[in-house]
């Protein structure tokens, strides 16, 4: 059994409430950083999911206008897809249309809202980011 | 033999222009955030900005920038456009991409210095359609609807002094392009008059069990059974109940892949060949460049042969898993 195999009993029992709360607050750390220009107004009052597809457990998170915040679902958008592809999406080794082709990403709700997320997240510039990250995981190009 | 073509590669943000340029190609074409192209999705393209960096970045390297304005100015409204081809006159970018009669000659009138190519959406198919646009208007290089084979791109290419650029890798629409109002049907909404095709707006993806329904502003326009690949949520691929039968009525999803004939574009004398995918993100311009780079430079080899690993870099980044030639190799005239 792998590592992640004998963790998922266990993280399917956890409450979703800190890693959402742990996910907002760190988008409010490198919001500036990353997202100089950006203010978010198309998410002001929206709530986002990010579901863990084997898992079925995800985090939310919403946008009060000034800063992101921990949420509950339901959610406006709900992406789901599995760790290894949202960790590869997330390093641009994978397109997230190729993977929704294949049926390893969803989306359901606010098609429109999810769009825009996806398409603010093909725009950034994780370099920053990315620096402080170690070598072996940082992605070929930045 | 003719010269090699040039890779023209599609960009809807900055980190995807970079990456074109990074992995050979040898221009990268982009859009506005508005209307005024064929791509106008939420949170896609380009601000004045990142043209501006955008420029720099391609000219640093000895590429080039193109800008699609390849919508039809709107009644009422045409002053965004016009506005638009401005902006690109003045961020230096090397050509802009016009389909608009009215906008070519307000481009050629207002900004003669400014290189212009006739859009795809211009549906330019035969070469006095593309001479008359060249008189007119100083037209250089004209994007050739996916409609023709190869012996008619020849034949065009054989009666025009413009460049003529063809489509190389891409999803594929159906075969109307420039005159296609069938999202208007659903919508309101069609590429040549918003600049968007099945706008985000209108789509719902609806889980159903392991199935998945796709919605276009309430139609029920395809179900994919579990594991079965889904396409974009288009009217012209979906899947409809003709008399009895569901079944795609206008056309399956699937992508254009040319690799097999590149040999072929070059000794014709194509000057450009194009991927599709400005909403496409940049690890999906990085797969794609990097593949038709490498195969562009092989191709003018007499040994030349599709390698088994180009096709499967390709065959998972295409819509629907499926690839074809397209026009290029039909029978039919």
């Amino acid at each position: 059994m792998t590592l992640t195999g004998m963790l998922f009993p266990l993280l399917r029992h956890l409450p979703e409430a800190p890693p959402s709360r742990t996910l907002a607050f760190a988008l409010n750390l490198v919001r500036r950083r990353l997202w100089p220009d950006e203010d978010f107004g198309w998410l002001a009052g929206k709530r986002i999911r990010f579901e863990v597809a084997d898992l079925d457990r995800g985090v939310t998170i919403g946008f009060s206008g000034i800063r992101f915040r921990g949420e509950a679902p339901p959610a406006d958008v709900t992406f789901a897809a599995s760790l290894a592809d949202y960790w590869a999406i997330a390093r641009r080794d994978a397109d997230p249309d190729t993977l929704f082709f294949q049926r390893r990403l969803t989306i359901a709700g606010d098609t429109e809202l999810g769009l825009q997320l996806k398409n603010l997240l093909d725009a950034t510039d994780w370099g920053p980011l990315l620096a402080l990250l170690p070598a072996p995981l940082r992605p070929a190009t930045g | 033999m003719s010269a090699k073509p040039q890779l023209v590669c599609p960009a809807g943000s900055l980190p995807a222009l970079k990456a074109a340029i990074d992995h050979g190609a040898d221009t990268v074409y982009l859009g506005f955030r508005n209307a005024t192209n064929a791509r106008n999705f939420a949170g896609l393209n380009f601000g004045d900005a990142q043209i501006r960096d955008g420029v720099a970045y391609a000219h640093a390297r000895g590429r080039e920038v193109l800008v699609a304005i390849n919508t039809y100015a709107q009644a009422g409204r045409v002053a965004d456009w016009h506005r638009a081809i401005d902006q690109a006159a003045d961020l230096g970018v090397d050509a802009v991409i016009l389909a608009d009669l009215g906008l070519l000659a307000y481009a050629h009138r207002t900004h003669p210095q400014l290189r212009l190519h006739l859009s795809v959406q211009g549906s330019a198919t035969n070469a006095d359609a593309i001479n008359l646009a060249h008189e007119c208007f100083g037209v250089r290089r004209a994007v050739l609807p996916r409609v023709l084979t190869l012996p008619q791109v020849e034949a065009v290419i054989g009666k025009t002094p413009v460049e003529i650029e063809v489509f190389g890798f891409g999803s594929l629409c159906v075969m109307a392009e420039g005159r296609c109002i069938l999202s208007s049907y659903a919508t309101g909404q069609s590429p040549n008059t918003h600049g968007v095709c099945s706008p985000a707006g209108f789509v719902r993806w609806e889980p159903q069990g392991k199935a998945m329904d796709a919605r276009l502003a309430g139609i029920l326009i395809d179900r994919y059974a579990e594991g079965e690949p889904a396409g974009y949520p288009t009217l012209c691929k979906g899947r409809f109940d003709v008399e009895g039968d569901t079944y795609y009525a206008l056309e399956e999803p699937t992508s254009l892949n040319t690799l097999a004939v590149l040999p072929e574009l070059i000794r014709i004398g194509v000057a450009a060949i194009k991927v599709e995918g400005r909403q496409r993100s940049p690890a999906y311009v990085t797969a794609v460049t990097r593949t038709l780079r490498a195969a562009i430079d092989a191709a003018g080899d007499a040994r030349y042969s599709v390698r088994p690993a180009w096709l499967d870099t390709l065959a998972p980044l295409s819509e629907g898993h499926q690839q074809t030639l397209g026009a290029y190799n039909r029978p039919w005239r």
